[in-house]
Parts: C-alpha cells; sequence; structure tokens
C-alpha cells in the first residue's frame, strides 16, 4: 500500500469529514513504532531501540519516581476463549517486566506500577497472580518497583485531587490515589484496542482506570469514600445516575448529558489533562478487536504485531489509532466512532496535544508497515 | 463403571484400564462368565418395578457377583434382597435423601448428582454464582460432606446429562471432581460416546485412552482416599440435611478457593475442630448442648465461631431436588458473605492464585507430614501460571499429574509462607507437600 492510498483509506487525506480544524498549536512530539510478531520475541529490546529514537528516557527517569498506569481491565476471571489475560485485553506481563527493567537501567530511582484493580481494593500483587502474572519475576525485573491498587486509598494515608486546569468538560477535579501525586514521571502503559464506550481504548482511555470505585464506583459511600468496593463505575462515571462522594466534586452540569458514549471520552480528555502523562506505551502484540474485554459480544482475538510509544499522549493515540486504520480526527458517527465521542479531539481542545497526523513525527517503523485494520 | 454393551468384545476396551467393576442392566450368562474370567466383578442393577426378589434370583442365576438397588424401593424390598442374595454384596444407589449415612454399609451410593462443569447459562455467557465467581456446578461439597461421616467408600453414579454434546474432557472432570473428594465416580458414557467407541472411532478411542489414564493416577494413589481434609477453616454442617445439596455453603467457599473442612455434625469434638482457627456453625439450633459447648469451648480457646443467622435451618433436599431453592440460595448467600468478611484474604492453610475455573481441595496425612492439594480444571482449556501459598513447614513439593512424570517444584517464601508456581494444568494436578 502506498502512502497516498493508506492516507486515502484512513481518510485524512483528500475530502475532508465534517470535523472542526485540528488546534494549530496543540503541543507535538514524536512516536516511535516497532514491530514484534510475539511475546516470545526479546521484547525489552525492542521497547529500549524505541526509547532511544525518542532520545532516550534517561533524562526522563534518573533519580525520579515513576508510576506506571498498566491496563488490567475486568474481573481476572474472565477470559476470551480461556486465554491469558495479556494476550487479549491486559497489558502483557512481559512488556511490563520489559518497561519496569528499562526505567531500571536509565536509573528510576522508585517504579510503582498501578491499576485500578476491578472490584477489589485488595493488594495489586493479589490480582496480577490471579491473572497468572509471576510477581516475583516483575519485582526482581528492577530495583524500587513496587504495586499499588489505586481502587481505593490502598498503602496511602489521604487520596490526591487533580483539578482539570482549564474549561473542564465533565467534573472540575477528580480524587485519585496518592500514587497519581507522589511521583516524578507517569506512565500510561495501555493496550491497542477497540472501546465499546469510547471507539479505542488507548494511552488516555487506558487512565480512566486511575478513577478509583471507592470514590467513583457503584458502592461507593455517600458522604465518605468505601474502602471495600466491590463494583464498577457504572453509576457514576458511564451514567451519571448519581455523584460521588463527597470527598470529589459533583460534575459541573448535573442536568447535562446522562449518555456514556458522551460522558465516558470527556472524563477521560479531562483526566489526561488533570494527570498529564510524560510516556505513553501501546501493547499490539496481541490484543482484541471490537471491544476492550470478553465482556462485549463478538470481541476477536488480534495480532497486529506492534509496540508504539511517543512522549505526547494524545500523539501517541493519534499514531495508535492511524496503526489500527483509523481516521484520528474521525467524528461522531464515523468509525471507530459510531456511537460516541472522540477523545483525541477532545484532549486536543484541552490543549494536551495534536491530532493532526502531519505534525507529528513518527520514528522506526513505518505507519502503513504496521498498518494492521481493526475493522475487517 | 456403567457397562451398556453384553458382548463378550466389548470386555476388549477394558485391558489396561483399572476399571475392576461392571454395573449391569443386561446380563447374559456367556457375558458375566467372560467378566468373570479376566477378574472383574459384575454387579447387576435391579429397578423398582415388578418382583424385585424374584429380579435378584434371576440375576444371581446368571452368576453375577452381586446387586445394584437403584432408586427408590418399597420399606423392606432390600432386605429381602439381601436375604435372596445370600452374602453376595448388595450395593444401594438411593436419591441423596435416603442415604444410609452413619451406618455400617461399605459402600453409600447415590444415583443423583450434578453434571460438573462452569455453569453456562441460557444466553451462552458464563454464570456467576452466589460469590460472584465464575460458578462450578460441582457435587464436591456434597461428596466431601458425606466423606466426613463415616468410613462407608463413597459412590456417585449420576449419569451425563441428555441432550448434551459431552467431550472427553468433562468426563475428566466428572472422573476427577468425585475423586478429589475421596469418592468415586461411577463411569457412564452417553449414548453418542459409547456408540462411536463401539464402532472404533479414534478421537473416541483416544478420549478413552485419557479417562483411564486419569482413573489410574487415582488408583495409584490410594492414600488419597484416607488423607484428612485441612485447613484453618471449619464448616459444622448436618451431612444429612445441607450437606446433601450441591451447590450449598461447602462449594461457595470451595469455587472462592479457601480450603475448608467439613466435620458432620455427629462428629463435632474438640479434636476434630485441632487446628482450626474459624469455624462455621450452618444450624445453631441443631446441635446437642454437648456439641455447642464444643463450639464454646472452641472460641473460649481464641477460636472465631460463625453461626447461622437465628431461625436459619439448613435445608434438606427432598427426593429429586438436589440443589438450593432460589429463597434458600439467598439466605445462604447471607451466610457466606459473614463468610468471606471474616476469611478475608487471611490463608486459612492455601491460598490460590489464576484458578476461577478450578476446584481445588486440600488433604493432609494423620501424622501431619505431608499433605496434598488437588486441583482440577473445568474449562475447556488449559490453565497456566498458577500460583499457590501455602502455610505448614513443607520444604519440598512435587507436581504429580496424570500426564506425566513426577516434576519437583521450585519452594519460594511469601509474606504468609511457602509458595509454588505450577506452568501449566490441563484437567487435573495435584502438589504433594512434604516436610
Amino acid at each position: 500500500m502506498t502512502r497516498r492510498e493508506w492516507l486515502a483509506m484512513i481518510g485524512v487525506a483528500g475530502a475532508a469529514p465534517l470535523v472542526k480544524a485540528a488546534v494549530p498549536d496543540a503541543p507535538t512530539a514524536p512516536v516511535a513504532i516497532a514491530k514484534c510478531a510475539s511475546y516470545d520475541e526479546d521484547v525489552a529490546a525492542k521497547l529500549g531501540a524505541m526509547f532511544d529514537q525518542l532520545g532516550g528516557i534517561d533524562k526522563l527517569v534518573r533519580n525520579k519516581t515513576v508510576t506506571i498506569k498498566i491496563n488490567m481491565t475486568g474481573p481476572t476471571s474472565q477470559r476470551v476463549q480461556g486465554r491469558a489475560l495479556g494476550l487479549t485485553h491486559y497489558t502483557h506481563p512481559k512488556l511490563v517486566g520489559a518497561t519496569a527493567y528499562l526505567l531500571g537501567r536509565a536509573g528510576a530511582r522508585r517504579i510503582r506500577f498501578v491499576e485500578s484493580a476491578w472490584g477489589t481494593g485488595g493488594p495489586l500483587e493479589d490480582v496480577m497472580l490471579d491473572s497468572g502474572w509471576n510477581v516475583r519475576s516483575l519485582q526482581s525485573a528492577a530495583a524500587g518497583v513496587e504495586f499499588e491498587n489505586t481502587n481505593a486509598i490502598g498503602k496511602g494515608k489521604r487520596y490526591a485531587t487533580f483539578k482539570v486546569p482549564a474549561n473542564p468538560y465533565m467534573y472540575p477535579a477528580y480524587v485519585l490515589n496518592h500514587a497519581y501525586e507522589e511521583t516524578d514521571v507517569f506512565v500510561s502503559l495501555a493496550k491497542l484496542k477497540n472501546h465499546i464506550t469510547c471507539g479505542v481504548t488507548l494511552s488516555m482511555k487506558n487512565c480512566f482506570g486511575m478513577t478509583p470505585a471507592s470514590i467513583y464506583g457503584d458502592d461507593a459511600g455517600r458522604d465518605e469514600p468505601n474502602e471495600n468496593p466491590t463494583k464498577g463505575r457504572q453509576a457514576v462515571c458511564h451514567d451519571g445516575k448519581r455523584q460521588p462522594s463527597k470527598i470529589a466534586p459533583p460534575e459541573l452540569h448535573p442536568t447535562g448529558s446522562r449518555e456514556a458514549e458522551y460522558r465516558i471520552p470527556h472524563i477521560t480528555a479531562d483526566l489526561a489533562a488533570a494527570r498529564p502523562i510524560h510516556l505513553a506505551i501501546l501493547d499490539g502484540v496481541e490484543s482484541i478487536a471490537g471491544g476492550e474485554g470478553p465482556w462485549v459480544r463478538g470481541v476477536r482475538m488480534v495480532k497486529p504485531g506492534v509496540l508504539i510509544a511517543g512522549t505526547n499522549p494524545v500523539t501517541t493515540d493519534v499514531v495508535s489509532m492511524a496503526v489500527m486504520g483509523y481516521n484520528p480526527r474521525a467524528p461522531r458517527g464515523t468509525a471507530p466512532f459510531q456511537h460516541c465521542e472522540n477523545t483525541l479531539l477532545l484532549a486536543e481542545a484541552h490543549g494536551v496535544g495534536t491530532t493532526d497526523l502531519k505534525r507529528i513525527e513518527v520514528r522506526g517503523v513505518a505507519i502503513e508497515q504496521a498498518l494492521y485494520r481493526y475493522d475487517r | 463403571m456403567r457397562w451398556q454393551w453384553s458382548e463378550v468384545q466389548s470386555l476388549d476396551l477394558l485391558a489396561g484400564t483399572p476399571v475392576n467393576c461392571l454395573l449391569l442392566r443386561t446380563y447374559p450368562q456367556s457375558f458375566v462368565s467372560a467378566a468373570t474370567g479376566r477378574g472383574l466383578v459384575t454387579l447387576a442393577i435391579l429397578t423398582p418395578s415388578g418382583d424385585v426378589v424374584a429380579a435378584a434370583r434371576r440375576a444371581l442365576g446368571a452368576n453375577v457377583t452381586g446387586l445394584v438397588l437403584e432408586g427408590e424401593f418399597p420399606e423392606g424390598t432390600a432386605a429381602g434382597v439381601r436375604e435372596a442374595a445370600a452374602g453376595a454384596p448388595v450395593i444401594e444407589l438411593t436419591a441423596r435423601n435416603r442415604l444410609a449415612l452413619g451406618s455400617n454399609a461399605s459402600v453409600v451410593g447415590t444415583y443423583q448428582g450434578v453434571w460438573p462443569g462452569i455453569a453456562i447459562d441460557e444466553n451462552g455467557a458464563k454464570k456467576s454464582g452466589p460469590t460472584a465467581s465464575v460458578w462450578i456446578d460441582t457435587n464436591t461439597g456434597f461428596l466431601r460432606s458425606v466423606h466426613a461421616w463415616g468410613e462407608a467408600a463413597v459412590w456417585i453414579a449420576n449419569e451425563p446429562p441428555a441432550k448434551m454434546a459431552i467431550t472427553g474432557s468433562r468426563y475428566l472432570q466428572a472422573i476427577a471432581d468425585a475423586a478429589i473428594s475421596g469418592a468415586r465416580w461411577v463411569l457412564a458414557l452417553d449414548a453418542d460416546f459409547a456408540g462411536r467407541l463401539a464402532r472404533g472411532d479414534a478421537p473416541a478411542l483416544a478420549d478413552w485412552k485419557r479417562i483411564a489414564g486419569l482413573l489410574n493416577y487415582f488408583e495409584r494413589h490410594p492414600e488419597w482416599r484416607h488423607m484428612q481434609e485441612s485447613g484453618k477453616l471449619a464448616l459444622v454442617q448436618d451431612p444429612g440435611k445441607g450437606g446433601l445439596l450441591s451447590g450449598g455453603i461447602l462449594d461457595m467457599i470451595a469455587v472462592k478457593h479457601t480450603p475448608v473442612r467439613p466435620i458432620a455434625r455427629q462428629n463435632l469434638t474438640p479434636k476434630a475442630l485441632d487446628g482450626a482457627t474459624m469455624a462455621v456453625n450452618v444450624d445453631g439450633d441443631a446441635l446437642t448442648p454437648e456439641q455447642k459447648e464444643v463450639l464454646r469451648g472452641f472460641t473460649r480457646a481464641g477460636g472465631t465461631l460463625l453461626t447461622g443467622p437465628p431461625g436459619w435451618k439448613d435445608p434438606t433436599p427432598t427426593g429429586a431436588n438436589i440443589t438450593l431453592e432460589q429463597a434458600e440460595l439467598e439466605r445462604l448467600n447471607d451466610i457466606w458473605h459473614d463468610v468471606n468478611s471474616m476469611v478475608g484474604r487471611r490463608n486459612m492453610g492455601v491460598r490460590l492464585f489464576n484458578v476461577s475455573s478450578m476446584l481445588s481441595n486440600l488433604l493432609a496425612s494423620e501424622d501431619g507430614k505431608s499433605a496434598v492439594l488437588h486441583l482440577v480444571n473445568y474449562s475447556d482449556y488449559p490453565v497456566e501460571d498458577v500460583a499457590v501459598h501455602y502455610l505448614g513447614n513443607y520444604r519440598h513439593a512435587t507436581l504429580i499429574t496424570p500426564e506425566g512424570a513426577d516434576k519437583k517444584l521450585e519452594v519460594y517464601e511469601t509474606d504468609e509462607g511457602l509458595g509454588v508456581d505450577l506452568d501449566k494444568v490441563l484437567v487435573c494436578a495435584t502438589v504433594r507437600l512434604e516436610q
């Protein structure tokens, strides 16, 4: 496929869809792509080369605390055809280990893996073990590796409040686990997949999972957080049927949209502005298409065989969408945003990064060579 | 095994298998004679119709080794058959609520069972049980409860459900479901599989070989059947009441992978609670004053006791019903939530990770120097990367599987004790722990 053919296919050239122009001064940053056909390949070497292509990570992480939000969405018991979770909808543990190793080698002082594990406030290590991950091996990948389940207050003594810098969409601020504040560097280590409510779930949507169910969950306390959450965040975040616990500010527009396909992209964009992401890594070696987890009817296993990384979450997600065969600036009504808002455009409007693919330098493998169409 | 063929040649299928006892609905003398000649025990199945004593005499006239009374017979029938049998073995396969629990029968058996496997709802999705985990239909709770009362061998002789395609793996799960509970499933093949086997269909023969392999696996380890249920959580229940049901509190706890020791109410003594730190007394009103005093002693010694809510009566199965009614399930769910809160994330003997499609049973030798942990995988896929964190000073661990040679496992320290990792479990695996 030629570059012209590919641009035509994903709709960023020729007749532009009905969408407002890209924000001309939105930040941009290069994005690296590597082919990686299997987790049995030397994932650390490939990821290391990508970091080099981005200018190296030593300056970013040396002597710093690095917090890495991984993707472990949904209960560990729900599998796609019995497959290991990392081969379908979770970040793969080998990529997690490789990231820790490379961060450690680059001089990170403390490496903290975080996730708001579904339906529990218990230790993240337990959830990892339940996912079939070797926690001992992750701990030995680098010095100073820690784990925190951010679904509740966890090992901290208080929550941290993150204000949306300007013109918040849904909530003026988000109240999160302390780990998201007590860090110098924040990394989103996400999976390359579709999302039933957001079209795609990439580095920014991965960070929707920062919101603790103790405050934003269906069984969150009205007044105080529930430190033993057992449910998801449907009622507060998706459907807006109730407000979060009073420790967090209520939504700005209580009579506004109650539609998840509107709300979740806006919350995700708010979060990307409120808690900046310094490094975005997409696991597209093996994944699923058609949804974010086995609970979505019709999901199928895919093997795009790619890794994507960048220092700006919007530009990284833009390139990721292009690799998936989508127009990153597609408006609502167009794949993959047939029923939802485009989170990338919303984040761009927040000033997080540009969605203009022409302004993004791609390093390593070209998009055309990495192309793996998620819609077939 | 229920044997549906009467051609002598069919017995060739048993070569290399440990099957040594055939339950026969038809028993031509030539077939019985050939089976006896191969060292097999033959049991004629009698059902409650017509003159059962006369049927027994006819069967014995065909030289069968003994008789099986399957079903619900009028009062006195079993005694009449035993008299006619003149010392030949007579085994009763009854409804669960008519099991001769606590008797001196050498075998207690039932024809009622659930078909083991991951429960699927009508839309094809995996069903979540009252514990919100993937629910596994199992007979283990019932079998463990019955096994806890008396020395009799426990047979479960339910047949495969009709109108269901049953894979070879499902047979393996049914065998293992009973075997890890110290019982035996009376092997019964569905018509389709039996037909394909009789025709020499290669995939059916391959499945049969795996079935024989799993039977051999358990028969090679008779000691497992005599080991004691282990763990720091004890469940006091009447095996003649709620213990007879499937899907009850034992199964609820099992699906959360918490080891629990069933203690028959009738056997409740201070010794039975040795080593337990928590106990659940399902039906508080059912205890005698002496038994209540045993539990008071347990709490005085520092044990934590959870009792069913006031007025709660442990449900008893009636006739054909061997699972809980919805209302009972909801009430039992309340007890389950209390148990779950009480146990929390404590290690009650063993904690298992990445085992959502599995059930387990932790057994210990009488001297406490060794233990075995049985694992059964009820999914259609192998489970990889299972972590086992256990209590006790068991520094040596060996993985035993039906598929291969025993494998020494690396034992590592955990926050709460020791641990081992298992790379892959197909249908069944056992970890032997030794000091």
